[in-house]
Parts: C-alpha cells; sequence; structure tokens
C-alpha cells in the first residue's frame, strides 16, 4: 500500500516535471469573446465582462483558488488575524512592482483598499464594509475592523480589492474619482500578470505580459508565459465556432451548450467544462398578494415544494444543457464554499407532488405566467419542458418573454410571479449569495419577498464566526431552512463552456468565472 | 447649379432633427427599465440603482433632462455613453466610417450583380433566363439575412477558406477582403429588391414610344439599350437605393453581429439592450443625418440623370 503511495507520488511528480518542461515561453493567444468589457476599473466597473478580465490587470493581496474553495496568497506573501478577530495584518512580497516599473508599496495598498471601501464608490464596497481603519508600515499593513469577519481574506482576493498605483491615478485629468478613473481606465496600470496595450472598443483588446510580474512560472522565470493575449469581440456564437475551427482563434468562450458534444469530438479542439458557480433556478413571487391585488398561489410553502418535486431535474439537464448540467441540491452551487452536500435538494417525485398540491389552498390548480429573457434559447427549452411537467399538477404554465432591462424593471417591481434567473459568485465565500437570496433587508431576497427571521439570526452570526466548523455549522441550517421553505424552483449548475485549441495549455476559468491567462502558453 | 435648393433642403431639415430628438428622447425613456439596473444587473440594491441614476442625471424632470441634452447638442456634445463612461460622439465616430464602408460595398455588389441581371430578365422576358433570375432572388428575399450570413460564413470562409471568418481588416484592401461576405450579404438582400423594380422599369421603357422610333430609325438593340433604356434604369436604381439606404443599415445591425464588426448598427443594438440613453440619441441622430443627406443626394442624382424632375 505504502509503496503504491511512493509510486503514484513519483508519477504524480514526473507528470508535473514534464509539464513544466513542456511549458513554452512567448507567443500570442487569441480569444474570441461574446461582448467587449465595459469599463476596467476595480472599483467602479459594473459587470462581469469587466469582474472576469480585471484580475489579468490588477493583481489583489490574496487571490482565490482555482478551485473555488478559498483563497491563496497574493501581493502579500502572508496574513495574520489577531485572536479577537479584530485586527488583520498582511505582509507584502518584497520588490513588488507595477507594470510600469515603479514601486508597489504599503501607502499603495491603503489607499486603493480606502478607495474600494468608500461607501459612495461602486457597487462592491459592502464586501469591505468591516475595516474601520487602514494603517501601512513599511511592508505591512494593518486593517482594523469594527468585528471579526471571516469573509475578509476572501474580500480581499476579490477584484474590486485590487491595488492601483496611487500617483498614476491621481495624477490622470479629472476633477474628482469618478472622472480620474474614466482616464485611468483607459490606460490602466496595474500588477497583474498583463497590462492593456491596445483597446479599439467593441472590436479588439491587447493585453501585453508585464516584465515586472512577482509570480514565477514552472520554469522559475516570471509569468505570465505568453508575449501577449488578444481579444476579439466575437458577439454570434456560431461565428466563434467557426473562427475557432478555421484556426483565427485559439479559444473561445461562452460555447452553446448544444454544441459542447460536436466539438468535444473535434481532433484539434479541446472542449473544456471548467466548473463554475453558475446556479440556474426559477424564482418565485412568495408574498401573499401580488401587485394587482389578487391572491398568490405561490405564497403557499405546499405549492412551491410541489412544483420543485414535479421538475424533473434530470430530463432538464438532457433537455436543456445537454447533459453538462448536475442537479441542484442548495441555493448556492457546489463549487461555493460551505456548500452543504448533505442536501437532498428535490428529487424528482410526482406523487409527493400531487399529494402537496391536495393538500395546499389550490387544490384544482392554478395559471401561474412567468418572466423570460427573449431570444433566451435556454429560457424557451426550459419552460416549454417544465409546462408539461407542471401540467401533471395542475398548474398551467404562461410564458412572457421580455428583453433583459424590462425583465429587470418588472421585477425590481415585485410586478412578477415567477422569472427565469442564474446567479454567478463574485467572491469565493458563501455569504454574497446568501445575502442576496436569503435576506429579506437586502433586495427582498432578489425580490422574490422570502423572509425568515432564524436564517436572519443565522446569517448575522456566520458573518462575525472565525470557527469555521461552527460557521459551517450555521451555513448548513440556513442551506436546510431555505430549502424547507423552496422560495425558487431548485433546477441546475452549469459549467463555462470554453473551446481550446489543442495547443493551448495553462488556461482556467475559475469557478468566479475569472479567465485567468497568467499561466497559459501555446504549446508548439 | 441648385445651391439655393440645397441650402433651403439643408434648413428644412433642422426641425426635422429636433422632432426625431424629441421622440427619441421620449420613446428610450417610455422603454421599461433604466439604465443603472441594466447594467448593475440582478443584484444592485435599489440605494445604488438610485445612486447610479441620480449621478447620471436620471432623478431630474424630463423637460430639464431634454433641455440638458438639447442645449449640449449645440456645442457638439452627445454626452458620455453610460455602460462604456466614453464620450458618444467618439463612439460614433470610431465607428461610423465601418458601417459606413460596408454599407457603400453592400450597396455597389447589389447594384453590380441586380442592373445587368434585371436588363438580361427584361430583355429575355418570359423566357426560362428570366423565371430563374426572378426565381433565386425571390428565394434570397425571403431567406433572413442572419441565415444567408451564416451559409457565406461556413461555406466560403471555414470550408473553403476564401475568405477571413469576422472582423474587418487594416486599410482599403484589407477592408474589401475582410468584409466581402458580409457586403456580399447585404448586396444580395438588395439586390433581390432592385431586380423585381428595375425588370419591370425596363420592360416599361422596353415597350415605350421613343424606344420604338429608335428602333424604326435602325438603332441597333445594344445603342437603344445603353443609351435609352439604362439611363432609365439608373433612374429607378439610384431613386430606389436611396429609398432603401434605411434598411440597409437597418441588415448592417445583423450583419455586423454575425461578422463580428464593429460598427455602429451593433453599437446600436449593444445601447438599446443596456438602456444607454445617450447612446440611442447620439446614434438616432447620426442615422436621421445620413438619411437626409442621402435622400438629398438621391434627388440631386435624379435631377441630374432625369430633366423632368424639377428641383423646387
Amino acid at each position: 500500500m505504502k509503496s503504491l503511495t511512493r509510486s503514484a507520488l513519483v508519477l504524480a511528480a514526473a507528470l508535473a516535471a514534464g509539464q513544466a518542461l513542456a511549458a513554452t515561453r512567448g507567443g500570442q493567444l487569441v480569444y474570441g469573446r461574446y461582448a467587449d468589457s465595459l469599463f476596467l476599473d476595480p472599483v467602479l466597473n459594473d459587470a462581469n465582462l469587466d469582474i472576469w478580465i480585471l484580475t489579468n490587470l490588477y493583481d489583489t493581496l490574496l487571490q482565490p483558488t482555482t478551485d473555488g474553495k478559498g483563497v491563496q496568497a497574493g501581493l502579500a506573501s502572508s496574513y495574520t488575524t489577531a485572536k479577537d478577530g479584530k485586527s488583520m495584518v498582511l505582509t507584502l512580497r518584497p520588490g513588488l512592482k507595477f507594470a510600469d516599473g515603479s514601486a508597489l508599496t504599503a501607502a499603495d495598498v491603503k489607499w486603493s483598499l480606502d478607495r474600494a471601501r468608500n461607501p459612495e464608490a461602486g457597487a462592491w464596497n459592502s464586501s469591505l464594509a468591516s475595516i474601520s481603519s487602514i494603517v501601512a508600515s513599511g511592508n505591512k499593513v494593518t486593517l482594523n475592523l469594527k468585528q471579526p469577519d471571516p469573509t475578509l481574506p476572501a474580500a480581499l482576493a476579490t477584484f474590486n480589492a485590487a491595488i492601483m498605483p496611487q500617483k498614476l491615478f491621481t495624477a490622470a485629468p479629472g476633477k474628482n474619482d469618478a472622472e480620474k478613473a474614466k482616464a485611468f481606465a483607459e490606460k490602466p496600470v496595474g500588477s497583474g500578470p498583463f497590462v492593456l496595450s491596445e483597446w479599439k472598443r467593441g472590436s479588439y483588446m491587447v493585453m501585453k505580459r508585464n516584465p515586472y510580474y512577482w509570480k514565477k512560472g514552472d520554469d522559475g522565470k516570471a509569468l505570465p508565459y505568453l508575449d501577449s493575449v488578444r481579444f476579439e469581440i466575437i458577439p454570434d456564437d456560431n461565428t466563434r465556432i467557426l473562427k475557432l475551427q478555421a484556426g483565427e482563434l485559439q479559444g473561445a468562450e461562452f460555447i452553446p451548450l448544444s454544441r459542447v458534444a460536436e466539438l468535444k469530438k473535434a481532433p484539434n479542439i479541446n472542449m473544456t467544462l471548467f466548473p463554475s458557480t453558475k446556479v440556474n433556478s426559477i424564482l418565485m413571487n412568495n408574498r401573499p398578494k401580488l401587485n394587482d391585488g389578487t391572491v398568490n398561489p405561490l405564497s403557499d410553502v405546499n405549492v412551491r415544494q410541489a412544483l420543485n418535486y414535479a421538475a424533473n431535474k434530470d430530463a432538464l439537464i438532457q433537455v436543456v444543457t445537454y447533459g453538462t448540467g448536475k442537479l441542484m441540491k442548495s441555493y448556492m452551487s457546489s463549487t461555493t464554499p460551505l456548500f452543504d452536500a448533505k442536501q437532498p435538494g428535490f428529487p424528482y417525485d410526482l406523487a409527493k407532488a400531487k399529494a402537496l398540491m391536495a393538500a395546499s389552498k389550490f387544490k384544482d390548480g392554478f395559471e401561474v405566467t412567468v418572466l423570460a429573457t427573449s431570444g433566451s434559447a435556454d429560457d424557451l427549452a426550459l419552460l416549454t419542458a417544465l409546462q408539461q411537467m407542471w401540467g401533471a399538477i395542475g398548474v398551467k404554465l404562461k410564458i412572457e418573454q421580455l428583453d433583459a432591462a424590462t425583465k429587470t424593471a418588472r421585477y425590481r417591481a415585485n410586478d412578477f410571479q415567477m422569472r427565469t434567473a442564474a446567479w454567478t459568485n463574485d467572491i469565493n465565500d458563501p455569504s454574497q449569495i446568501t445575502s442576496y437570496y436569503t435576506l429579506f433587508d437586502n433586495i427582498e431576497s432578489v425580490h422574490t419577498g422570502f423572509k425568515s427571521a432564524e436564517i436572519d439570526k443565522l446569517f448575522a452570526q456566520s458573518q462575525q464566526e472565525l470557527n469555521p466548523a461552527k460557521r459551517a455549522a450555521q451555513y448548513q441550517q440556513i442551506q436546510s431552512i431555505y430549502l424547507k421553505a423552496a422560495p425558487i424552483v431548485y433546477l441546475y449548475e452549469t459549467p463555462y463552456p470554453v473551446a481550446l485549441s489543442n495547443k493551448v495549455k495553462g488556461f482556467v476559468q475559475i469557478p468566479l468565472g475569472n479567465n485567468i491567462f497568467a499561466g497559459a502558453y501555446l504549446d508548439k | 447649379m441648385h445651391a439655393n435648393y440645397v441650402i433651403k433642403r439643408l434648413l428644412q431639415i433642422i426641425p426635422t432633427f429636433l422632432a426625431v430628438m424629441l421622440v427619441v428622447f421620449l420613446l428610450v425613456r417610455l422603454l421599461p427599465g433604466d439604465p443603472a439596473s441594466a447594467i448593475l444587473g440582478d443584484r444592485a440594491t435599489e440605494e445604488v440603482v438610485e445612486r447610479t441614476n441620480r449621478a447620471l442625471g436620471l432623478d431630474k424632470p424630463l423637460p430639464v433632462q431634454f433641455g440638458i441634452f438639447v442645449g449640449n447638442l449645440l456645442q457638439g456634445n452627445l454626452g458620455d455613453s453610460i455602460s462604456l463612461k466614453v464620450p458618444v460622439l467618439r463612439l460614433i465616430l470610431e465607428r461610423l466610417p465601418t458601417t459606413l464602408f460596408l454599407t457603400a460595398y453592400a450597396a455597389v455588389l447589389g447594384v453590380l450583380m441586380a442592373v445587368p441581371l434585371a436588363v438580361l430578365a427584361a430583355v429575355r422576358r418570359n423566357t426560362w433566363v428570366d423565371a430563374l433570375i426572378r426565381g433565386v432572388f425571390q428565394v434570397g428575399l425571403s431567406l433572413p439575412v442572419f441565415y444567408v450570413a451564416l451559409q457565406l460564413l461556413t461555406l466560403l470562409g471555414a470550408r473553403l477558406g476564401w475568405f477571413p471568418i469576422g472582423g474587418y481588416g487594416e486599410g482599403f484592401t484589407g477592408h474589401l477582403y475582410h468584409l466581402f461576405l458580409p457586403a456580399l450579404t447585404l448586396g444580395l438582400n438588395l439586390a433581390a429588391i432592385l431586380v423585381r423594380t428595375l425588370r419591370n422599369s425596363v420592360i416599361e421603357v422596353l415597350g415605350a414610344e421613343y424606344v420604338e422610333f429608335a428602333r424604326a430609325k435602325g438603332l441597333r438593340g445594344r445603342v437603344i439599350l445603353g443609351r435609352h433604356v439604362l439611363r432609365n434604369a439608373l433612374i429607378a436604381t439610384v431613386t430606389l437605393l436611396g429609398l432603401n439606404i434605411g434598411a440597409l443599415i437597418g441588415g448592417a445591425v445583423i450583419t455586423e453581429t454575425v461578422f463580428a464588426i464593429p460598427g455602429v448598427g451593433r453599437l446600436m443594438v449593444d445601447a438599446i439592450f443596456g438602456r444607454d440613453y445617450p447612446v440611442i440619441q447620439g446614434l438616432t441622430l447620426t442615422f436621421a443625418v445620413i438619411v437626409s443627406v442621402v435622400f438629398l443626394i438621391t434627388d440631386l442624382i435624379h435631377a441630374r440623370l432625369d430633366p423632368r424632375a424639377e428641383l423646387s
């Protein structure tokens, strides 16, 4: 047994070494994106289009691990939390530099985090809300906290806590922070593995390797391996795939799930399904009455559970995700830290669903309208399948297709019964999705109107609980309470489908969605 | 020559623009959804949405917003894009040349295909040649633009490798090469519209008295076609082309998406989905200017070709 383990280790080491030798340096990787970034400022950005590539340009003190489960060292080589949990000391690596060659100091760190936690700035400041003050001294940065905060390491590994060069930013033209950010974000300089060298909006973006990047590759020299990455903006899915097949691209994101099987068979293409934090569900209006004053059948927990049991997820996974999805058992994805693998979810059980309907106040069934995103083939496939499944328990589903902005406006006004929805985490911690999905005081539990005093209490405790086992227990309870209340229809988790040329090695899209090009290289 | 006429027409454009601006300004605000929540997505809190809308000046009463917009416009300022945070004018100037190039390219290809084929169909009217030409274009007209685009891409781009898939290349020859397939897509659509009308007008001209007269005089068929028929056919083409320029730009919206061309068509689609008011307004104004100018040029050319058309 022991010798077997040892030989396995030797083999693994040999494989790793082989890989290390194979990493080739240089070249340009051309990657097809479905849309362009909007605004490359870590604090004031708005969308995944920015978030998912910001970490290539700006580095953070800590970094999310590629499995989505925790954090690892970044610009800070280590950190310690005080016994009472009321402060945290981070030690910066020696000799850190920004992409222009200027030194990255503790003062830059203090300034960047102060900017990021300013409540007036951006949509993301709440992740750093526990910080009361920051002290920079030498290569050490001390964060003094209002209360213990178990989410802080993950927050410091998130895009909005990126470290920016104070001098360059303040030297940018503009009267205030927002104006300076506009100017700076046109030609951003950070300390990430790459630096923006060219950007033709809507067309392409080129990132060149940052020669001062601190992280070393397997060959002992500084990362990244690539000389540059070029993003081509190709909104049409088919065109992206054609361009990849023709060799004009070495990578293409957001491959339609319907084409995954076909591309898996293609000889020169490495069709990869990166695990994600994406959960797909149907959000229900849980309020007793709808906006027009009529009684809302979805306010009955029996009905909500019945709809969950009557949805045959295995069939939906085949129909909508072409088998690439995975059963959703908790409101958070299985790649989210503190996901409770023991959650039963709602396995398909038509008999149980019928019994629940019979026990509800709506025995004779009812008609319900769901808001879908127009033009989304996935939404339509999903909902027409559900129409059939729910028909079996006397629920008549009507589909209303709306463009995304109109859909958003409708549910913001609580003017909906059901709507399709997907979520991805921005931070390697369960607190973000939990605060949105389960807390009424945030945005009425993503406008479902769900409210649970028990969850509110557990969540508040978990936000200060430094004991990982205790925090995990709190999250287990939250997930159970939420599941029983069934404010949403649990559907499936879906991966990030990326098609790469066989030559591309070392590229990862982490569960949070960030595209990591630092360790990517092109095989010769 | 027609300087007075041109000046008068240009002056007439101004109230048209104001009306267009007012309508668009109100229409985009009547759409459900606001820019802040469109950009921020599902998870933004009310507070953040409100703060964002306030920062964009969208909390002010509509007349005030319109006043600010027109005031800025008079200073040549179209405002900043809400989602991209750069001046709208810059975005349009960056992307307009690409769309104009594509539109002109498509128009040229469309005319090059349509005119000879329409004349051929007319001359050989009611033969199999006529039926074939009309049939092919009838089918072409009924196929959706994105379908034709994808088929061309798959066949001539991916399978045969004759043309690049998407993008628009560097320099004039680069544009010609890269934009060939999208221009062909749009050109086919345009040719389908042109062929039908052109064929009819050629048949009409062929039966006209003066053509009979010319024939009686003993002029050869080719001369009649060149001197009399084509000249008249050209009048119809120019007018039709002018009228279809809006449709051509509309078609560019789809082709630009399929062929990954960063033109104003795609910018408009993104702006509408993102409720990016300043971009929508700026682009509408641009389209209005283009269409007005094209109509004016069409009228001028028409007058040149057809002395009967009076400019007044």
